[in-house]
Order: structure tokens, then C-alpha cells, then sequence
């Protein structure tokens, strides 16, 4: 944990900072992250990192430099020196036609409410035992990977706006564990998350695997051909079709540059189906939240889709300086609401004939923005349903249709939501959430090529 | 003594601690000075003036088969990353089926620096704003909504000790720049022209780089010229042609369908759970027909000025050029040292002889995995891009990705362009806008009808490829000439 001293000398340089006329900002960021790699049913990398960085940001008018600084900080002059140069390098930039803003943290905040000192410690050996348990228990005839990161991030920010400053400290975990068939080479993949060590347990991975493992073990994989399906979205394809429609059509960036599939619609418009709403919610205890915004304000719930209509958009400090808009008290805190399907989704397709289930899409992009085309490929898990009734695996297929089709053509949508953490370990430790519901009935998504194999 | 004296005592200190407690093999890599700078300007606005400075140690430990890494920012707690990386490995080992080992290799020394004139870094602020103020004024047009000017420098100063006595010490620097315009087409979708800093291969990657005209910004009229012509172009139909890759295109086809799928730790299976398998295994090597016969493939390449060329890997191998695919068939692949020692034994034969010097790491706090050096298509015999179009009677030509997505085994793939060219009899007929195409690896490389020779060839820069768990980004080049294909699903479905 952070010691008084090095909070206290961040604040000290914070005020002889603001005694120069420099307006500043300083973010320390602590890391303790562990990971554990499985490959080929063993453990095929263990790590630690133990890491501070300082992220210095200095506005001087119409211009601004930023600077991060992984290593030791040193002492309180070093840090001094290093805001000078940032300085430096702001009043060498080039001016623009707005005026960047600098944070202004609106109330002194210190908080750990997502914190569990028993994950932050975690032993690697819990996390070997686990994985053990599921080999031992599912097959050890099968080819079993994944990783299990887990760890906290510790921050701590002050601006020289005033005199506030926000501690935050939470803990997290995202486990993956994904079987493969050694001469039929399927896949299947478990998924979980939470910020307390008990969160991730074998014998809910063990149950999942043991669940579908009959229908790959008895059944070849079946060839999809294009054309347009009824498809069962599961929470984690579902997670990331919500962040790209989201991040394309309700970010006031990407709408104020013309760039995504709203850029022509207004507030109040019909975009998607009655039964769609997508909140920003600090709230949502589903899902790792910040307790302030970019600029520094309070986060607080905001809808950005209420029951189909596009109902906001998310403006971070500058872009809302650059277009004359007001931030937002965003928590990039993205939950999609549930709806009345029952919890199992065979029970929701037991009167249609054919149904595809893909609880993963890999690999998803953007052909066209604009229209909110996306492509990728269905992976694990991934099987024909007819009648209620999983029938057999599929092979990998491919899905190319536009965002407002598949959140506009919803037939379902489960009762029950649950966390899909979509953090990655690019950089930073920076843990991220969505919660979704489990599962989203469409119509007429449109498959466009099949492999013959997984 | 100095700061670097104090840090190799500490380190050498500590590899004979680990390998007097039982350890196989173990390395430190030191980052003395992880500097990076990215400028971005958007609409003439500079929106990002970053710079970042890291510096700390990586330490990885194998012991009783397994790998147990630490890293640390604070120089002061050197023995404990040592100890953690020991504590890690021995937890590991309590978990390990296929015990991994690092072959032989003798101890040596040597030393690498990236070519270049003009350390980037070290040029001021003031002269790197002037110059992207020059690049965006020659972008700048009534009709243009939005144009973006990225550049991304690196310098990375890296010693390298392991426990068999190497010691290497390199200097990279990587200069990478981006210029994007976009307008909006008669449907009111964003339509963009773009264009990256390429490489010459035998020249230098300092500031010299990205101010020579010809290989990025004396390009900018070309790319508004080519922009307009999109804003008032049909949409591609679907349909089956061949399709013309140009370097901007066909480095991202070479990078995500033979240089991914060709990772051996990938074929092994130690990447599934994130980036995916990959459809070759070891029965592949010597057999496969990976493509046509006009199809060579090779890695590092000897090309001298490029991100995927830095002297010696993160294991002390040195860069080593071999053939991936020689005349269509798979022959190798990208590899490193406990990799291949863990696919001869499986495969109960010598799959692959020696490391090809592929094991990289994007920072001090990433452990090497295998990755790309540079891959790339040789020339072929099939002349000048004029003379490809010349000899097709129903294609496209596409030039620079706007979206990729692969199969989780590159089985399969599918990418949007920026422009297409429409060619009909042998010549070029009109652009075409919203072109994507998409197929099957192994039967698209076999269609593979015509390479173009020497004068097509250029070394394209890749500065983001992801991978690994934890996730890592790595820089790296792709030299390669115009390719076409036929017989290829283009456009898309109504």
C-alpha cells in the first residue's frame, strides 16, 4: 500500500508546483499483477510484476505535453523536474483551436470498497491447484490452456485545480480455461471473473465443460452454410458486440467526427430494439468501477440507450471542450439491461427449428464504421440447436452483418446478467467490466463463410 | 562504481544464486532506457505530445522444466525479483507434463545498434512540430473532414546476462509515422486514404527516415488524390476475381496468415486461450503445400534497416536468415530455444535444428515469447505491377487494410480496403470504394498467380502486432513485392 511519505512528497510537489503557475497534474499508478499461463496441461509461465508509474500531465493554454515515468521516482526534486520538463515540452507544442481542460477532482475521495488483500496475496499454488481440479476431474486425455491473472492497482491523483485528491485501491481477477480436443481439435472455453479470491472456483468450469462435453464427444461438427440464422448470442460475444456498438455510437468523439453508425442520428432517434438499454452504471456491482471521471467529477448513471431510443453520449473533459459540449460524469461502466427470457436460452428456442448458439466471437473488426458493419468468427463452445435441443458443434463460421440489425432484430433477452471482464494487460494494469445479460436471442444474422473445421 | 557495474554484480550474483539452488538455466534482461515518443495530430490540433521513460529488470528462472519470471522498476530490489522468479518457477513445476529445456548453447558476447543518422529522440520538440505542421498543411483541403498525423519513436538501450556467460547489449531505434485523410462519400460514410513511413532495406530508421519525401511524406497528394477518387466510386460487388495486393495490403496478409499461424509456440499450442492455435503442426514441416510454387518466404531476410531487425533476440540468439517457404512448401517456421527442444521431443525426431532467433519481449516487465521477425515474400519473376494488371482479365487491386479478422487458426480470414482498383482485360477501368475480400489460407497462397519482381518490393513496418499473456506488442517488418490471386470471394453478400 502507498506509504504516507510518497503521498505526502506527491502533494508537496503539487503545491510548489501550482506556487510556479504551472497547472499539473500527477497520477501515481501501483501495480502488483501476477499471472499464471497454461499450455498443453501444464504451467507454462508464472509471473510477478511489481510496478509504479507517474503520469504527469501540464496544460499551458492552448497547448499540452504529457509524460509517464515507469521506474524509481526518486526523490521530491526529481519529481519536481520531471513536471518542469513536461512544462518545457507543453510550451513547446503547438496551440489548438480549443482549449484543453485540466481535471478538477470535486471531492477528496479514498476508496477500496472492491478490494481483498486475500487475492492480492494470492499464493500461485491456489491457482495450480485449481487448474489441477479441473484437469483431473473433466479428462486428462484432453489438451487443456488458459491464464488466470490476478492482482491490484493502486492510485492516487492530484491536480493543481485544488486542493483534492482521490486514493483508489481494487483488486481483480479475469481466469480462462480452454479445452481442446488433441485429434478432433475443438475447443471449448470457460470464463471468469470477480475482484475476491473466492470468485473463481473449478467446479464451475468443471461443470461447464461437463455439460456440453457429450455434445462435441458425440456429434461431428456441421457445416453452416451462408445465409441468414436465428442465433443465441452468449454473455461473452454479447459483451464485445455491446462495447464496439457503444464505443461507435455513443462516444461523443466518434459521433462529433462523423465517424460511427449514429453520426447521423439525434438524441430521442429509434436505433435499436425496445427491449435494448445500455446504461453507464457506477452502480452496477458487476462491474470494477472508478469513482470519478476523466475530468473529475463524481460518475453517475447515465443512459446512452433507453428501451431502443439513443438516448446519450459520453463526453470525455477535452472533446468536450473542443465541441462546446459539458463532460460527462462517465465511469465507462457499461451494463446492458436484462430482459424477461427465462435464465437457460434452450428453453427460449424450444419452438424454433434451428438456432445457433455462439457464446464467443474471436477476433472481431470493422469493415465500415460509418454503417457499423463488424466481422469475426465464432470459436468456442459454439453448436446447432434445433428445437431446444443441442444437436451438434459447429465449425467456424463467419458472421458479417451491422450493429443495428443485431441489437435491432432481438427476439429474446435472458432475465439474468453477469460480468464479462474485458480488461487486457497491454501496458497497464487497468481492470475493465461489462455486465450483459447471459444471453440475446436475434433474428436474421447473416453468416457469410464456414471453415470444415473448429 | 557505476550504476550499470552495480546492476551486473547484482545480476551475475544472483543467476549463480538460482543455479546453485537447482535452477536449469536463467537470464536478466536490464532496460537502462525504454524512451518513446508519440505526436498525434488531429485536424491540425496537436492532441498528443507523450513521451514515456521506463526502465527496470526482467528476470526469468526455469527450474524443474518450468518458467517462473519477475520484473521490477526499482533497482533495489534486485534479489527479490530474483527470488520471486525462483519461487514462481518452483510453483510451476508442481504443475508440468512436458519438462522444457533450452538445448545447448555456448556463452558469447556481442553487441547490436539499430543504423541511423539522427537519434530521434534527441531531435527538439520544436523541429518535430514544424515538420507535422508541414505534413498536415499538404493534407489540408476544403473537402477533407478529418486528417490525422501520427508519428512514434522508440530508443532502447537493453543488456542481456544469462547463465551460460551471455552477455549482449543492443541500441533500437524505430522511427514509425501515419498520415490518414478522410471525407465523407454522396452515402455519408466516412471514406479515408492513408499512408505509412516504409523502409529501404539497407538504410538508416532515425529522424533521416521520416523526413526522406519519398518514403512517407511526399505522399500526401497522392493520398488526397486517391481519396477523392473514392468519395465518387461505385461499390464493389460481390463476386469471385483475382485480387491485386499492393505492399500496403499484402504485408498485413503475410503478417496475419503466414507469419502468426508459422509462430512455433502458437503450433504448440501455448497461445490458445487468447491469440489461437494455428492450423500447421509439426507432421507440416517439408510437406505442406502452403502455397504455389511462386511462393518463397523468409525470416529476418537480411534486411538491415527494419523494427524486426535487432542483432540478437531476448535470449542472446543471434538473428539468424532462413526460409520459411521455399517454392510453396513449409519448411520452418519462427522459433526459439525451449520451443524447438520441446517440438523435437514431442515429435521424437529434429524437427528444427537450431533456434531461429525469434524470442522477443515488448518491455523489462514481458517475458520472450516467439514472434516475427521479418517475414517476408521474396521477388518473384512476374515483372512490374503493370505488367501483373496486364495479364488479368477480371481483378481488383487493393491497397492498405481499414479491418482484419483471422480464424483462431488462420484457417480463414477476412480484411476491408481502403481503395480498389477495378482491372478488366489488362487494364485499369476505375477505383472502386468499400472493397474487402476474404478466403482460406492455404487454398488462397495457392492460388497465388503472379509475384511481382525487384522493383515492386518494399519492407512495410508493423509497430503494433499483439500477443501473449500477458499482452505484449511487438515492432517488426514485412518485405514484400505485388502479389495477385485468383479465383478469390471479394465484396460482400447482400
Amino acid at each position: 500500500m502507498m506509504n504516507d511519505k510518497l503521498r505526502n512528497m506527491i502533494t508537496e510537489v503539487r503545491n510548489k508546483v501550482r506556487d510556479h503557475g504551472i497547472k499539473a497534474s500527477i497520477h501515481y499508478h501501483h501495480e502488483n499483477s501476477h499471472l499464471m499461463r497454461i499450455g498443453n496441461n501444464s504451467v507454462s509461465l508464472n509471473t510477478s510484476e511489481e510496478l509504479t508509474r507517474i503520469d504527469i500531465e501540464v496544460i499551458e493554454n492552448r497547448k499540452k505535453g504529457t509524460h509517464t515515468h515507469l521506474g524509481e521516482i526518486g526523490s521530491a526534486d526529481d519529481l519536481f523536474k520531471m513536471i518542469l520538463m513536461v512544462s518545457e515540452k507543453a510550451g513547446k507544442s503547438a496551440e489548438m483551436d480549443f482549449e484543453p481542460v485540466l481535471t478538477v477532482i470535486e471531492a477528496n475521495v479514498e476508496t477500496e470498497t472492491q478490494y481483498d488483500a486475500a487475492l492480492d496475496n494470492l499464493d500461485p499454488s491456489v491457482k495450480e491447484r485449481v487448474y489441477s481440479a479441473i484437469f483431473k476431474n473433466v479428462g486428462e486425455n484432453y489438451n487443456y490452456s488458459g491464464s488466470w491473472s490476478s492482482g491490484s492497482t493502486e492510485t492516487f491523483s492530484v491536480t493543481t485545480a485544488n486542493n483534492n485528491s482521490v486514493w483508489h485501491r481494487l483488486t481483480d481477477q479475469q481466469f480462462t480455461c480452454v479445452l481442446k480436443h488433441p485429434e478432433k481439435m475443438w475447443e471449448l472455453a470457460s470464463w471468469q471473473t470477480g475482484w475476491k479470491a473466492g470468485d473463481v472456483t473449478a467446479e464451475a468450469t468443471i461443470n461447464e465443460f461437463k455439460s456440453i462435453l457429450p455434445v462435441y464427444e458425440n456429434h461431428d461438427g456441421f457445416k453452416v452454410e451462408p445465409g441468414s440464422y436465428r442465433v443465441v448470442f452468449g454473455s461473452q460475444s454479447l459483451g464485445d458486440l455491446l462495447g464496439m456498438t457503444v464505443w461507435t455510437g455513443c462516444a461523443g468523439r466518434t459521433w462529433e467526427m462523423k465517424m460511427g453508425w449514429t453520426a447521423d442520428r439525434k438524441i430521442g432517434d429509434d436505433v435499436l430494439h425496445p427491449s435494448v438499454t445500455v446504461l453507464d452504471d457506477p452502480e452496477n456491482g458487476q462491474i470494477f468501477s472508478e469513482p470519478l471521471s476523466d475530468s473529475g467529477m463524481l460518475t453517475k448513471t447515465q443512459a446512452m440507450i433507453e428501451k431502443g431510443k439513443f438516448a446519450g453520449l459520453l463526453y470525455d473533459r477535452n472533446t468536450a471542450s473542443k465541441y462546446g459540449k459539458e463532460a460527462t460524469p462517465s465511469a465507462g461502466c457499461l451494463a446492458m439491461q436484462p430482459g424477461e427470457g427465462s435464465v437457460d436460452f434452450l428453453e427460449a428456442v424450444k419452438d424454433f427449428e434451428r438456432v445457433l448458439y455462439i457464446p464467443a466471437i474471436h477476433y472481431m473488426n470493422m469493415p465500415n464504421m460509418s454503417k457499423g458493419i463488424f466481422t469475426g468468427s465464432s470459436r468456442f463452445s459454439a453448436v446447432l440447436v434445433e428445437k431446444g435441443k443441442i444437436v451438434s458443434p459447429i465449425f467456424s463460421s463467419r458472421i458479417t452483418d451491422q450493429f443495428e440489425n443485431i441489437f435491432g432484430k432481438v427476439l429474446a433477452i435472458s432475465s439474468e446478467t453477469i460480468s464479462v471482464n474485458t480488461s487486457n494487460t497491454y501496458g497497464r494494469r487497468a481492470p475493465s467490466a461489462v455486465s450483459v445479460p447471459t444471453w440475446m436471442l436475434v433474428d436474421d444474422v447473416k453468416i457469410t463463410d464456414c471453415a470444415e473445421s473448429f | 562504481m557505476s550504476i550499470f557495474n552495480d546492476l551486473r554484480e547484482a545480476v551475475t550474483r544472483n543467476i549463480g544464486k538460482v543455479m546453485n539452488s537447482g535452477a536449469q538455466y536463467s537470464d536478466a534482461r536490464w532496460y537502462e532506457d525504454d524512451s518513446s515518443e508519440m505526436l498525434m495530430m488531429l485536424d491540425g490540433n496537436l492532441e498528443g505530445n507523450d513521451t514515456t521513460i521506463e526502465s527496470g529488470l526482467g528476470v526469468r528462472v526455469l527450474y524443474g522444466g518450468a518458467w517462473g519470471f519477475a520484473a521490477t522498476s526499482q533497482t533495489a530490489k534486485i534479489d527479490t525479483c530474483f527470488d520471486r522468479a525462483m519461487a514462481n518457477a518452483v510453483s510451476a513445476s508442481l504443475l508440468v507434463k512436458v519438462k522444457l529445456d533450452m538445448g545447448k548453447m555456448d556463452g558469447h558476447t556481442g553487441s547490436y545498434t539499430s543504423p541511423f543518422e539522427i537519434d530521434p529522440i534527441d531531435v527538439s520538440l520544436s523541429e518535430k512540430v514544424d515538420f507535422l505542421k508541414n505534413v498536415d498543411d499538404s493534407l489540408t483541403e476544403d473537402w477533407i473532414l478529418r486528417r490525422m498525423i501520427r508519428v512514434q519513436i522508440q530508443r532502447m538501450i537493453i543488456h542481456f546476462w544469462s547463465s551460460e556467460g551471455t552477455y549482449t547489449q543492443k541500441k533500437l531505434i524505430n522511427t514509425f509515422a501515419h498520415m490518414t485523410a478522410m471525407a465523407l462519400d454522396s452515402d455519408r460514410q466516412m471514406q479515408r486514404r492513408s499512408k505509412s513511413l516504409y523502409c529501404e532495406t539497407e538504410g538508416t530508421r532515425g529522424w533521416e527516415m521520416l523526413t526522406n519525401p519519398v518514403l512517407w511524406s511526399g505522399h500526401a497528394e497522392r493520398v488526397k488524390a486517391e481519396l477523392k477518387e473514392v468519395l465518387a466510386a461505385p461499390e464493389l460487388e460481390y463476386g469471385n476475381r483475382s485480387v491485386i495486393l499492393l505492399p500496403g495490403q499484402g504485408h498485413l496478409q503475410v503478417h496475419e496468415t503466414i507469419g502468426h499461424p508459422l509462430e512455433l509456440d502458437r503450433i504448440l499450442g501455448y497461445e490458445l486461450s487468447y491469440a489461437g492455435g494455428s492450423f500447421v503442426n509439426l507432421d507440416s514441416f517439408g510437406k505442406l503445400k502452403y502455397g504455389s510454387d511462386k511462393l518463397t518466404v523468409s525470416a529476418y531476410g537480411s534486411i538491415t534497416n527494419s523494427p524486426g531487425t535487432f542483432g540478437f533476440d531476448a535470449e542472446g540468439t543471434p538473428e539468424r536468415d532462413y526460409l520459411l517457404i521455399d517454392k510453396g512448401i513449409l519448411v520452418n517456421c519462427l522459433t526459439s530455444r525451449a520451443m524447438i527442444s520441446e517440438a523435437n521431443q514431442r515429435a521424437g525426431r529434429e524437427v528444427f535444428a537450431e533456434s531461429g532467433g525469434a524470442s522477443r519481449s515488448t518491455a523489462f516487465y514481458r517475458a520472450p515469447i516467439d514472434r516475427m521477425t521479418n517475414v517476408n515474400i521474396l521477388p518473384g519473376n512476374d515483372g512490374t505491377l503493370e505488367d501483373i494488371i496486364s495479364t488479368t482479365e477480371d481483378g481488383i487491386i487493393v491497397d492498405n487494410p481499414t479491418s482484419w479478422s483471422i480464424g483462431s487458426n488462420r484457417e480463414h480470414f477476412h480484411f476491408g480496403c481502403e481503395i480498389a482498383w477495378e482491372v478488366k482485360n489488362g487494364e485499369i477501368t476505375r477505383v472502386l470504394r468499400n472493397p474487402s475480400y476474404q478466403g482460406h489460407t492455404v487454398e488462397f497462397y495457392n492460388n497465388l498467380s503472379a509475384v511481382g519482381d525487384e522493383s515492386t518490393w518494399v519492407v512495410e513496418q508493423v509497430e503494433n502486432c499483439g500477443k501473449g499473456e500477458p499482452n505484449q506488442v511487438m515492432e517488426l517488418g514485412h518485405g514484400l513485392p505485388v502479389v495477385k490471386f485468383d479465383n478469390v470471394i471479394s465484396g460482400e453478400r447482400k
